[in-house]
């Protein structure tokens, strides 16, 4: 399978082989087009809750606007220490606890402050190839573990201690997935502990789609398991579950010295959040957590109208047991994830990103996004529906 | 039983050289009534949601035309790009185009640069060096200074950073006015004297433009929409 249409743009053919430039060439196209649904970025068409924005704007009145210590307002980091006991099973206080510019600077400062040039680090496949950016920078080596779609893309300790070498340092792990929407059950989280402990490995995890979980599902938090405080970086933000994309604001725990490492790192790198992001994340910890379910419960009713419109398709999937997106099998249409993406985004007008933007190998998978109204994602499904027939192999 | 104090493993190398954390500048300055308002009314409308990687257009557009404007140097929107207040535009600035090995000369204060650059393995030098690939400028530099050391980077090829974030009135004296250097200039500065808790600045210019904006998306994907949106209102008034 290979991109055989000579008219997929030179934009689109020459950023093929970089899963992040990738995705931008496709939204950058499709931003210079008329009428197209997007479910390519995950960024949640909702709005963030009331109560937080009103508690941003108090901040804003009464002049709390300036800067904060590079690891966070102090108030902020003990509340999220607190969050994180309640929600994830940590036992942290505030000193264990951060305050980041989004996950993903997270994640940046977690891999510099961790990782020295020729350390490998195990990364699930498929994956988030924004933080091959990071690791890349650092000196780092990935080394795939594979998952698969028969397993929904759950995580197998067997597979884990299969890829370490005497170079493996850390394993990094997104559960929820982005963009598989697979979670790593918590059976599994403990036996891939008890490799993590036995090999002396670091623990990365994201869990910045922890609190969108669908039914039977449940997330879990490694770092919540006995043994694993000492080795466990757990990253998080107020991004998705409370559609705050655009504050900017994350958080992480970690041990201390890990924490001062990152702090240290981030004062070079991007320094303190905006301080009215902080107050704002403040406000969402610290309010009514009906804002978060009320989300969860649209997700899950979109979820369930585009899985149908999927069978409809043709497409096969993993049960996408968290996040906000469908990680698809586009193989019975022949064509590879790149050239159809750009077909559906041409001919169609439906931006969803090819698999090729996660990983070398996922010539054969489109991801979704669940972020626009059921009434719009139906519409897409209409859209796509004709482009596939006329296209199928 | 909280998280012990330490990793089971040795931090990166890289962490041991860097300074140990400053304490936040005290003090506020008053926000204008105007800014705050834009912020609040950014919120109304509901941008709270990734802004374009590179910032608004509007900011973006507002930069460029700054540039034309003060210093007659001309760069287009799309190689503008706002960044989490100064300290990320140097961070992406020196991680990207310095190289590791190689050295960066800085004529004047180099305590904004220095972490940046131990992170990516290079060094900072005051005194011409056969393995500088970068020049590290401020208006604080006299002109006079700058000068010669324009003259080598043309005839070497080294990048400019000229960062006028730290100036308190700048001259018009610019080093992209020189068209030879134009493409290999990078220009940043930032409103971090005015509105410090806000976390805005921007880089702009050079042939490596793209790859600045793509190595910030890394990092931090956009900057604080709220943020972009008080800023610009900041810039636009006080212009007028």
């Amino acid at each position: 399978m290979t991109l055989a249409n000579p008219n997929i743009p030179e934009s689109v053919r020459a950023v093929a082989a970089d899963g992040t430039q990738l995705r931008y060439a496709l939204m950058e196209m499709a931003g210079q087009m008329e009428d197209i649904i997007t479910l390519g970025r995950g960024d949640p068409d909702l709005p963030t809750p009331p109560h937080i924005v009103d508690a941003a704007n108090r901040a804003l009145r009464e002049g709390r606007t300036g800067l904060t210590p590079v690891a966070g307002l102090p108030q902020l980091r003990a509340a999220i220490a607190e969050h994180m006991g309640k929600y994830n099973g940590l036992s942290v206080g505030a000193e264990n606890v951060m305050v980041t510019t989004g996950g993903q600077e997270g994640l940046f400062l977690a891999i510099q402050a961790l990782i020295d040039p020729g350390d490998e680090i195990l990364v699930p496949d498929p994956r988030y190839t924004s933080y091959d950016d990071a690791i890349r920078r650092a000196g780092g080596a990935m080394v795939m573990v594979p998952t698969n779609r028969e397993d929904a893309f759950n995580l197998e300790a067997e597979a884990v201690e299969a890829a370490i070498t005497p170079a493996s340092k850390a394993l990094l792990i997104v559960t929820p997935s982005n963009p598989t929407a697979g979670i790593v059950t918590e059976d599994r989280l403990r036996a891939i502990a008890d490799v993590c402990i036995r090999h002396n490995l670091i623990v990365i995890v994201d869990e910045i789609y922890g609190r969108i979980v669908y039914e039977p599902w449940r997330h879990f938090s490694i770092g919540s398991l006995p043994g694993m405080a000492k080795r466990t970086i757990t990253l998080d933000a107020f991004s998705k579950a409370y559609a705050m994309t655009g504050w900017r604001c994350g958080y992480a725990a970690a041990p201390e010295n890990v924490i001062d490492a990152m702090s240290r790192i981030k004062q070079v790198t991007t320094g303190p959040v905006a301080t009215v992001s902080q107050w704002a994340g403040l406000a969402a910890i610290e309010g009514p957590q009906d804002c978060v379910s009320d989300y969860l419960q649209i997700y899950s009713e979109r979820r369930a109208v585009l899985l149908d419109g999927l069978d409809r398709m043709g497409f096969a999937y993993g049960e996408p047991r968290g996040g906000l997106f469908v990680w698809a099998d586009s193989s019975s249409t022949g064509i590879h994830a790149a050239e159809l993406s750009y077909l559906l985004l041409k001919e169609g007008r439906v931006l969803v990103f090819p698999g090729t933007a996660f990983g070398e190998n996922w010539r054969e998978y489109v991801r979704i996004t669940l972020l626009e109204p059921i009434e719009t994602l139906k519409e897409a499904v209409e859209r796509m529906l004709p482009v596939l027939a006329r296209y199928r192999a | 039983m909280r998280i012990p104090q330490t990793l089971s493993r040795p931090l990166a190398r890289r962490v041991a050289a860097l300074d140990d954390l400053r304490p936040p500048v005290r003090g506020e300055p008053n926000i204008p009534a105007n800014v705050i308002e834009a912020a609040v009314a950014a919120l109304a409308r509901g941008e709270t949601h990734y802004t374009d990687r590179p910032g608004i257009p509007e900011f973006r557009a507002w930069v460029a035309d700054h540039l034309v404007q003060r210093y007659a140097v001309v760069v287009d929107p799309s190689e503008v790009t706002i960044t989490c207040g100064s300290t990320e535009a140097r961070f992406v600035t020196m991680t990207l185009l310095a190289e590791a090995g190689s050295a960066v000369l800085c004529p004047g204060d180099s305590s904004p640069i220095r972490g940046a650059l131990h992170l990516v393995g290079a060094d900072v030098v005051d005194t011409i060096r056969d393995d500088v690939s970068l020049l590290y400028l401020s208006p604080d530099v006299y002109r006079e200074t700058s000068i010669e050391l324009l003259q080598r980077a043309e005839e070497r090829d080294w990048w400019i950073v000229y960062d006028l974030s730290f100036a308190k009135s700048a001259p018009p004296f610019h080093p992209a006015q020189n068209d030879k250097l134009a493409s290999r200039v990078v220009t940043i500065d930032s409103l971090s004297a005015n509105l410090p808790g806000w976390r805005l600045g921007w880089m702009a210019g050079s042939a490596a433009a793209l790859r600045l904006r793509a190595g910030k998306q890394a990092i931090t994907i956009c900057t604080t929409a709220v943020s972009q949106w008080a800023g610009l209102e900041f810039l636009r008034s006080r212009a007028s």
